[in-house]
């Protein structure tokens, strides 16, 4: 840490408290206002096609367009009048609900004037906390980023970026010489996934000019991705000549030059890096089978869900697309896949993001939660399993109708009714953003549910990625962990009675960061569930990381709070060896090894085009996390945001899959499953089938000892982008028998299961004696249901 | 599990639909006389279909025994704006429009560009993407459509009948939300 930062350290905690107050002071006079206004305020439950219909709503909206029109309007005189005409029209697009020859009128000045300023509080609070986590030396070129990302997201997901071409274009014709335009150009072209029409604009920017560097570069990428990796490297080389500091071109250069076989000569010494990271030695080695089993979909990196949804015994997967429909495949059992997404509704979710698996009502098919656009805003859906491999929307019916920048969704009983209930995380919307509330939705057992966020005392400033949900306490109850994307994190307690108790600060877990999905596991196999969390890093940070084998020393790797087992937590990241600093957007951990500890694979990137990172897969090996992520044949997969993985074919072994790709439309990557060569150990896979409690058993714990260990497991109910398998999997080494399973079910009953099978997939149902073997019997069913086929007439 | 509803091996449903450059396209009547046909949903906006515009143009010429049109069937698509940008990019595949996306819902279609390879009598052979979306220059670029055609020209069996959907949505609330810009 800098000079400047050690001094501004204390100061900005002094600040954040200043604002935080603030704010909710702020927030206090606006309800007021509100009140004497008779006015109410209601969440978005629908999109606002006619434009915003609230205050609040409308000022962040301006600003945004404000925002935009900045990022688009050419920086001189001439441009003023038509700026100021666009404002005028945002002003009317974003105010037009406002009624002023109403009485309550009169309060506007007033709310308008709050409103404005619980915004700024806000943006105000967001920029010292990132300024508090990058410092003084990497805020800028960050910040370049956010702007960027958060003023043109909305203008690609509604296909404006037509416009955005011919504006450029127009502005050329007049100022031929305005490379800054030239280069926001190429940029459209490359993020429109059109490399041609890139390279050819990028390459007219001139060595004189100030934005030469920046061209090349973005030529670079347009060249890599369209594979002609060779004149790639030569566009990055021009750029680090032109500026040798400029660490993405050197990761772009060394990525390129990956494809040719190393460093062609032309490449100077200066501008060369060597991957340090990923090669420690491996236990398992993985091949790329998707091709083979018909999971190749090219994808833009969102959920991927693991799940048996027509209970035939074997696992299926859906894959949510940035822009297209959710793609569904039917595994056939045979180790291959089908895909049935036609007809199946599922097709129909088009711009998917996170998906959540729970049988919400109870009837033995597993439904999904999908949300959509966490950075932006969008309406997440409820799907319905008909159990005859057609999903209905019944987000209306059910009540869970909402309209906001979704993150992530979770399935969780908090109340230990039976029922599985619904928390959905809410990221930000936009530039300029209030914090849109997190949701938690009740389930009243009937097919609908009711919001009971405030009741519940959920409520924070800070924009939320992640929340998971586990007993970190042992009192039976489901407690909740926010992972908040631009803030800290946060630790609720559930009082049991439909109550939540904020105890993050007792708890040590409220470090500062871009926090990403998080999750419980018990790493450590003590009974008590740690806190796992993923964070984002900026470019520069993971690029330091692979050249010299760790983050920097002020990085935000990811965290790991051992529970302490008195309420408080200690994070323990930098002692386990997890120090590398990645831009973690989800991920998962699994015993790949089946070593009996839980391994951490993290799915990476973020939605700039020329950021390209591996996801990384981290060894447990009791004592300390390695990475082995090349070494064990992983590929450098650019962007893997929606990582998860599972025992697909009931054999042991488990495999990554990821949907890889980003945002914008010409992100696409191709999806990807890497399968263990080998079986590396015996292991145990368990399904629950709960009575009382929820169908789907999420927060049932397992214990199972074997070896002279006991592992621990508790079924979540999502917490990432995708959705792990509800089916658990232990890893039992080389040992030769399992000595028992203890299940303590959500509704708290307890069984204890003795002479379990080693390498085999049991279910076993609440309250009764004995298990199933999953396979046997599925493999029994389709052989019938092959049979039964093959006797009809032709 | 089989859907019950678009069948590999069974006729499309058939389709009339006016051609924005005028006039009305039958597709029965498109295949009369024809080896097979190739259907692609398309949209003017749509940066994944302008990656297509050459490949769609020598359609025609090189493969004179297949039918070829594209269906313009994305919210908010107009017959004016197809011709703007059939105009400046100079793109000479007839261009039908599918008003209230009628015929994409029909078809199961939820985004653009999507294929659909059939014989002459709209039996469905291949279904989705043209390709990988990778450049020809890139070792892994993955042609889809196009094998798929040469394999029922020599009567042998699609090897890869389906792939999975990506592009830009058909219809998305983001349409229709107020502009961005």
């Amino acid at each position: 840490m800098n000079t400047v930062d050690s001094i501004f350290k204390l100061p900005a905690l002094v600040l954040e408290m200043g604002l935080t107050t603030a704010h909710n002071a702020l927030g206090e006079a606006q309800r007021v206002v509100e009140k004497v206004a008779g006015q109410s305020r209601q969440h978005l439950t629908a999109p606002p096609l006619n434009g915003p219909s609230d205050l609040d709503t409308a000022v962040s909206e301006f600003m945004n367009h404000i925002a935009r029109i900045a990022r688009y309007t050419p920086k001189d005189a001439a441009h003023l009048p038509a700026a100021s005409k666009e404002i005028l029209d945002a002003a009317k697009k974003s105010f037009g609900f406002l009624d002023f020859t109403s009485p309550a009128a009169i309060t506007l000045p007033v709310q308008f004037t709050l409103s404005f300023a619980t915004l700024m509080t806000q943006s105000a609070l967001r920029g010292l906390v990132t300024y508090d986590i990058m410092g003084s030396t990497r805020i800028q070129r960050l910040m370049t980023d956010f702007y960027d990302m958060f003023t043109e997201l909305q203008v690609f997901v509604g296909l404006e970026y037509k416009e955005i071409i011919e504006r450029c274009k127009d502005r050329l014709k007049e100022a031929p010489d305005d490379h800054a335009i030239r280069l926001e150009l190429g940029e459209t072209y490359v993020k429109c996934g059109l490399y041609d029409e890139a390279v050819e604009v990028l390459f007219q920017v001139p060595r004189d000019d100030s934005h030469y560097a920046l061209a090349r570069h973005e030529a670079a990428v347009a060249l890599y991705r369209s594979g002609r990796f060779e004149r790639a490297a030569q566009a990055d080389v021009d750029a680090l000549n032109s500026d040798p500091s400029d660490e993405r071109a050197r990761c772009m250069l060394w990525l390129s030059v990956q494809k040719l076989g190393g460093y062609p000569s032309f490449v100077p010494e200066s501008h060369r890096m060597e991957m340090k990271v990923g090669y420690e030695k491996p236990t398992v080695e993985f091949e790329d089978i998707a091709a083979k089993i018909g999971l190749d979909k090219t994808s833009a990196g969102r959920g991927v869900a693991i799940f048996d949804y027509d209970n035939d015994g074997f696992l299926d997967i859906v894959i949510a697309s940035a822009h297209g429909g959710c793609s569904l495949y039917h595994n056939n059992g045979d180790g291959t896949y089908t895909d049935v997404s036609i007809n199946s509704g599922l097709d129909t979710c088009v711009n998917g993001f996170a998906i959540t698996v729970g049988d919400f009502n109870n009837d033995g098919y597993p439904d999904l939660y999908i949300t959509r656009l966490g950075f932006y805003v969008g309406e997440g859906q409820l799907f319905r399993n008909n159990g005859d491999g057609t999903f209905t929307d019944v987000t209306k019916n059910a009540g869970v109708k909402v309209w906001g920048p979704a993150f992530t969704a979770s399935w969780v009983d908090y109340d230990g009714d039976g029922y599985l209930d619904l928390f959905i995380a809410n990221n930000l919307g936009g530039l300029f953003e209030r914090k849109t509330p997190n949701r938690l939705f009740h389930n009243n057992g009937d097919g609908t549910f009711t919001e009971v966020t405030d009741e519940a005392g959920l409520k924070t400033i800070w924009p939320t990625i992640g929340g998971a949900w586990g007993d970190y306490n042992n009192d039976g109850r489901p407690d909740l962990f926010l992972s908040n994307g631009l803030g800290r994190s946060q630790l609720y307690e559930n009082n049991g009675d439909g109550t939540f108790t904020d105890v993050s600060e007792r708890a040590g877990v409220t470090a500062l960061g871009f926090g990403s999905p998080a999750f419980f596991w018990d790493y450590d196999n003590d009974g008590w569930m740690d806190i796992g969390q993923f964070v984002w890093s900026d470019h520069e940070d993971v690029i330091h990381t692979m050249k010299t084998g760790h983050g920097p020393a002020d990085g935000n790797p990811m965290r790991v709070y051992r529970n302490n087992r008195d309420g408080t937590f200690t994070q323990v990241n930098e002692e386990l060896g997890l120090t590398g600093c990645w831009g973690t957007m989800s991920g998962n951990a699994g015993d790949f090894n089946n070593d009996g500890y839980l391994d951490v694979v993290l799915g990476n990137g973020s939605p700039k085009m020329d950021r390209m990172e591996p996801m990384i897969l981290l060894e447990n090996d009791g004592k300390k996390f390695h990475n082995i992520t090349f070494a064990a044949g992983l590929p450098f997969t650019g962007k893997s945001h929606g990582v998860n993985l599972a025992d697909l074919f009931g054999d042991g072994r488990m495999s990554i899959l990821v949907a890889a790709g980003g945002a914008y439309p010409g992100d696409l990557l191709t999806t990807g499953v890497y399968y263990p060569k080998r079986l590396a150990g015996n292991y145990l896979n368990v399904r629950l089938v709960g009575v009382k409690s929820n169908r789907s058993a999420i927060g049932a714990k397992v214990a199972l000892t074997a070896g002279g260990r006991t592992q621990y497991r508790e079924l979540s109910g999502g917490s990432n982008f995708g959705c792990l398998p509800l089916e658990q999997h232990f890893g039992l080494a080389d040992f030769e028998s399992i000595d028992s399973i203890e299940i303590r079910w959500p509704n708290g009953l307890e069984q204890r299961f003795e002479n379990l099978p080693l390498n085999s997939t049991v279910e076993f149902t609440e309250g009764q004696e004995g298990w199933k073997d999953v396979y046997a019997e599925a493999k029994k069913s389709a052989k019938k249901r092959s049979k039964k086929t093959t006797a009809q007439p032709a | 599990m089989q859907n019950d509803k678009q069948k590999f091996g069974e006729p499309l449903l058939d389709f009339t639909l006016q051609q924005v450059s005028g006039g009305e396209i039958n597709l029965a009547a498109q295949l009369r006389g024809k080896k097979g046909g190739v259907v692609v949903f398309w949209s003017s906006t749509c940066s994944h279909c302008v990656r297509y515009d050459k490949y769609f143009n020598a359609f025609a010429q090189a493969h004179p025994d297949f039918a070829f049109v594209a269906v313009a069937s994305r919210h908010g698509e107009t017959p004016e704006g197809v011709r703007k940008s059939i105009a400046e990019r100079s793109l000479e595949f007839p261009i039908l429009h599918d008003p209230g996306s009628t015929v994409a819902k029909q078809w199961f279609t939820q985004q653009t560009p999507r294929a659909f390879l059939m014989d002459a009598d709209r039996n469905l052979l291949y279904r989705g993407a043209v390709d990988n979306f990778k450049y020809p220059d890139d070792p892994e670029f993955l042609n889809y459509l196009e094998p798929a055609i040469s394999q029922f020209e020599s009567g042998e069996a699609i090897a890869k009948p389906e792939t999975a959907s990506f592009g830009c949505a058909i219809m998305s609330v983001y349409y229709i939300l107020p502009k961005a810009l």
